[in-house]
C-alpha cells in the first residue's frame, strides 16, 4: 500500500501505485466495466427495451442532467445534486430517529426476556410490511404530510437496528454477566463497560443494513409529499414519463450515496473497535 | 534527466488536471445553456384588491393538459395580477395523492385544492373516498377545460373494428372473455371522468364494462408499459397520452371524447370549503386569475407558448413536440381512421361550440352524479337529493361574481345554471330536468 514497502522504486511514486492499483482498484473496475459492457451489448441487441448505459450520455435530456448536477432553475427544476441532497436530509432524519428508537428498544428487549416474548411477534409481523403500504397508514395516523413521509423512512429502517441490537444484547457471554454480578457492578458501569462494547458489532451490522433500507423508502416517502424536490419524486416523475435513462442516472446517485454512507459507517465501526 | 522527466510529467499531469477540471467546473456549476429561462413579463398589477384575506394558496395538479389554466395563471402572472402573488402549484404523484393531500390541507403540508376529475369534489365532500370517511367539504369553482381525452387500444387489436361505435367488436370482446383471456382496460382513478368515458363508450356498443371485460385502475405510465408488452388492451386517458401511444406505435385511438360527447364537461377547479369561506375575496381573485389564463390558453396564437410552458421540467417534463399537435387539435387515430385536424376537437379552455367552458354548469355535476348512480357507485336515492348536494358543492355564484367584476361580456356569462339537454354520439340525451328519463333510455346499467 505505502511507498515504504517498495524502497527501490522511490524514484517514481507511480511505480508504487501499480501493485496497489492491481490489487484494489483493478478488480472492481474490471467488474464494473464488464457489467456495463454486457448490459450495453444486451440492450443494443434489441432483445430488450432497456436502454444501455451509454444512453445516459447519448440521450439529450439525460446528458443535460449528467453534465449539470448543480443547476437550479427554481421549483422542481433542479440538478440531481440538489435532488439527492434534499432526499439525503429526509433519509438522515428518518434514519437517525430509527437508530435512536431502534437501539433503545433493542436493548430493552435484549435485557428483558418478558419484553422479548411480548413484543417479538409484533415486530416480526410489522417488519414485513412494504414501505408503500405504510403510506396511507402514516397519513391517516399523523394527518401531516412531512411527518408521514419521515415516518415511512423511519419505520422501514428501524427493524434491522432493533432486532440486531436485541440479539447483540442477548448474546453477551454469560461469563461477563456473572463477573458483573460477582463484582456487584453498578448498572451504569455494566451498561457502558460490558453491554455496549459486546453488543456494538451487532448494532453496527443493524445500522449498516438499515441505511440501505432507509433509501429504499425514499420513493414511497416522496410520493406522499408530492411536488417536492427530491430524488424519489424525481424517479416517480421520470417513471410517469417513461424516461428510463433518467431513472438509471438517478439510481447511480442513490447507489453512490448509499455506498458512501455504508463505507463511512464501516469506517466509524473500525474506529470504535480500535 | 530523470528529474526533468518527472517534473515534466508532473507539470503535464497537473496542467491537464487543471484545464479539464476547470472545463468541468465551468460546465457543471452553471445552468444548461439550452435551458435559459424565458423571462415572464408580469402584467401590471393594476387590479389588485387590497381586501384580500391572503395572497397564498397551494393548488395541486396532475401533469395532463387539464392543468394548463392553473399553470398558465401562475407562469404568466395572472394570479399575481389579481393580488394572489403567492399561489403555489404543486405536482401530485397521482390522483390518490392529490386526494390525500387535500384531506390534509396546506397547513399540514398538503394542498388547499386544485384540479379534479368529477365527481371527486363530491366524493371528498361526502367522505366517500377519504380516510375513515371523514367529510372534507369542497367547493367547485370553475371548469378547467373540455375534451382532450380519448380511448386508446393496443396494437394487437388492429383491424377488429374498434372505433366510435364498438357494437361490431362485441362478439370479439365477449369471445376473449370466454377464451379465458378477458379484454383488459384501464383508467387512472375509479368512479370519475376517464372511468365514465370508457364505460359510456363500451355500453353504447352493447358491451357491459362490468361483466364482459376487466376494467382496472392503473397508473398511466404502467398502463402504457403494459400495452406495450401486451398485457393491457385499452386505456381511457387524457392528452398527451393519446399522442404518445400512437407516436410510439403502442396502440391506436378508437375514439376521442370530443366525438363521444362534444363539448363535454372535463376537469374542474375545486378548493376546500373552509379555505373559501375564510378567504372570500382571495377566492374571487383566484378565479379571476384562472379565467384570464383560460382566455389566454384559447387564443390559437398562444398555443405554441402554452406547449413550451407546460413541457418544462417544472411542469410536465416532456419534449415540447408531444404537446404541440395535441394543443392544435391534431390527432392521428390510426387503424384506418381519418386523422382529426380541428382546433375545436382538442382541449378547449374558454369557449367551445356550446358556449362558455370555464363556467361550472350545475347540470353537468348532475350528469356526473346520475352516471354514478347508473353504475351503482352511488345509491339511487342520490337523484332525489342531488339538487341540494349540488347547490352545496357547486359555487357557480362565485364564478359569476368574479366574471362580472372582471368585466367579462354579459353574453359570455351563462344566464342559467343548466346548459340544457346534452346529446351523446349514440343519440341518447340527458335532460337535466329529468335525469331518470336518461337512465331509462340506457340498457346497460347497475340499477
Amino acid at each position: 500500500m505505502t511507498t515504504s514497502s517498495f524502497p527501490k522504486s522511490s524514484n517514481s511514486p507511480l511505480q508504487a501505485w501499480i501493485p496497489a492499483f492491481r490489487q484494489h482498484v483493478l478488480p472492481p473496475l474490471l467488474g464494473i466495466l464488464g457489467f456495463l459492457l454486457i448490459w450495453q451489448l444486451f440492450s443494443s441487441s434489441g432483445l430488450t427495451r432497456l436502454p444501455g448505459p451509454a444512453s445516459i450520455v447519448l440521450e439529450e435530456r439525460t446528458r443535460e442532467l449528467l453534465l449539470y448536477p448543480f443547476y437550479d432553475l427554481g421549483g422542481l427544476d433542479k440538478g440531481l445534486f440538489w435532488q439527492t441532497l434534499a432526499s439525503l436530509q429526509r433519509v438522515a432524519i428518518g434514519y437517525c430517529a430509527a437508530a435512536l428508537v431502534g437501539i433503545s428498544l433493542g436493548i430493552l428487549i435484549g435485557l428483558s426476556p418478558f419484553m422479548n416474548k411480548a413484543l417479538d411477534p409484533i415486530f416480526q409481523f410489522l417488519r414485513t410490511v412494504p414501505p408503500l403500504a405504510w403510506v396511507p397508514i402514516a397519513l391517516a395516523a399523523l394527518q401531516q404530510n412531512e411527518p408521514a413521509a419521515l415516518f415511512v423512512i423511519f419505520i422501514t429502517a428501524i427493524w434491522p437496528i432493533l432486532i440486531n441490537t436485541a440479539v447483540g444484547v442477548q448474546q453477551i457471554p454469560q461469563d461477563y454477566r456473572n463477573v458483573a454480578r460477582v463484582l456487584q457492578l453498578p448498572k451504569q458501569k455494566f451498561f457502558f463497560q460490558i453491554l455496549l462494547p459486546s453488543a456494538l458489532p451487532y448494532i453496527f451490522t443493524g445500522l449498516r443494513i438499515a441505511i440501505g433500507l432507509a433509501w429504499l423508502a425514499i420513493i414511497a416517502a416522496e410520493i406522499v409529499m408530492s411536488g417536492i424536490v427530491g430524488i424519489g419524486f424525481f424517479i416517480w416523475d421520470a417513471y410517469q414519463n417513461n424516461y428510463i435513462s433518467e431513472i438509471i442516472l438517478a439510481l447511480v446517485y442513490i447507489g453512490g450515496v448509499g455506498l458512501i454512507l455504508d463505507r463511512s459507517m464501516a469506517w466509524l465501526q473500525s474506529r470504535l473497535f480500535r | 534527466m530523470v528529474r526533468l522527466d518527472r517534473s515534466r510529467r508532473k507539470f503535464l499531469l497537473s496542467a491537464g488536471a487543471y484545464t479539464s477540471s476547470s472545463v468541468l467546473l465551468a460546465s457543471c456549476l452553471g445552468n444548461p445553456p439550452s435551458r435559459t429561462q424565458n423571462t415572464v413579463a408580469t402584467p401590471v398589477s393594476s387590479s389588485v384588491d387590497s381586501n384580500l384575506e391572503t395572497t397564498t394558496i397551494k393548488l395541486g395538479y396532475i401533469p395532463i393538459v387539464e392543468a394548463a389554466p392553473l399553470i398558465v395563471a401562475k407562469e404568466k402572472g395572472f394570479f399575481a395580477q389579481y393580488g394572489m402573488s403567492g399561489v403555489e402549484v404543486s405536482k401530485q404523484a397521482n390522483w390518490g395523492s392529490a386526494r390525500d393531500n387535500v384531506e390534509i390541507g396546506s397547513a399540514g403540508g398538503g394542498i388547499d385544492g386544485g384540479q379534479w376529475q368529477m365527481p371527486m369534489p363530491y366524493l371528498i365532500s361526502e367522505g366517500l373516498i377519504t380516510k375513515n370517511n371523514v367529510k372534507v367539504p369542497m367547493f367547485v369553482l370553475a371548469q378547467l377545460n373540455t375534451q382532450g381525452n380519448g380511448i386508446a387500444i393496443a396494437n394487437k387489436h388492429l383491424g377488429q373494428g374498434f372505433g366510435l361505435d364498438v357494437s361490431g367488436t362485441r362478439d370479439y370482446i365477449v369471445g376473449l372473455k370466454a377464451a379465458g383471456t378477458p379484454f383488459k382496460a384501464a383508467s387512472t382513478f375509479p368512479k370519475a371522468n376517464q372511468d365514465f368515458w370508457i364505460r359510456y363508450w363500451l355500453a353504447a356498443g352493447g358491451i357491459d364494462p362490468d361483466n364482459d371485460l376487466d376494467l382496472l385502475v392503473v397508473p398511466a405510465a404502467q398502463t402504457v408499459a403494459n400495452m406495450q408488452t401486451g398485457t393491457m388492451d385499452a386505456f381511457s386517458t387524457g392528452d398527451p397520452w393519446p399522442y404518445r401511444i400512437v407516436a410510439d406505435q403502442i396502440g391506436f385511438m378508437a375514439a376521442l371524447t370530443a366525438q363521444i360527447w362534444p363539448a363535454h364537461p372535463e376537469e374542474y377547479l375545486a378548493v376546500r370549503a373552509d379555505w373559501v369561506e375564510k378567504h372570500p375575496n382571495a377566492t374571487k381573485a383566484l378565479l379571476k386569475g384562472v379565467i384570464e389564463a383560460q382566455r389566454w390558453c384559447d387564443l390559437p396564437e398562444n398555443r405554441p407558448e402554452l406547449a413550451e410552458i407546460l413541457a418544462g421540467r417544472n411542469y410536465f417534463n416532456l419534449p415540447v413536440e408531444i404537446l404541440t399537435s395535441t394543443l392544435q387539435g391534431k390527432y392521428t387515430l390510426g387503424d384506418g381512421k381519418p386523422a382529426v385536424d380541428n382546433f375545436q376537437s382538442g382541449p378547449l379552455y374558454w369557449k367551445d361550440d356550446r358556449g362558455n367552458v370555464s363556467y361550472p354548469y350545475q347540470s353537468h355535476d348532475l350528469w356526473f352524479l346520475t352516471e354514478s348512480v347508473r353504475w351503482g357507485f352511488l345509491p339511487p336515492d342520490t337523484l332525489t337529493t342531488a339538487q341540494e348536494l349540488i347547490s352545496q358543492v357547486n359555487r357557480e355564484d362565485l364564478w359569476r361574481e368574479a366574471a362580472q367584476e372582471l368585466g367579462i361580456a354579459a353574453s359570455d356569462i351563462p344566464s342559467d345554471t343548466s346548459r340544457g339537454i346534452e346529446t351523446f354520439f349514440d343519440g341518447i340525451s340527458f335532460d337535466p330536468q329529468n335525469p331518470q328519463a336518461y337512465l331509462d333510455q340506457l340498457t346497460i346499467k347497475r340499477i
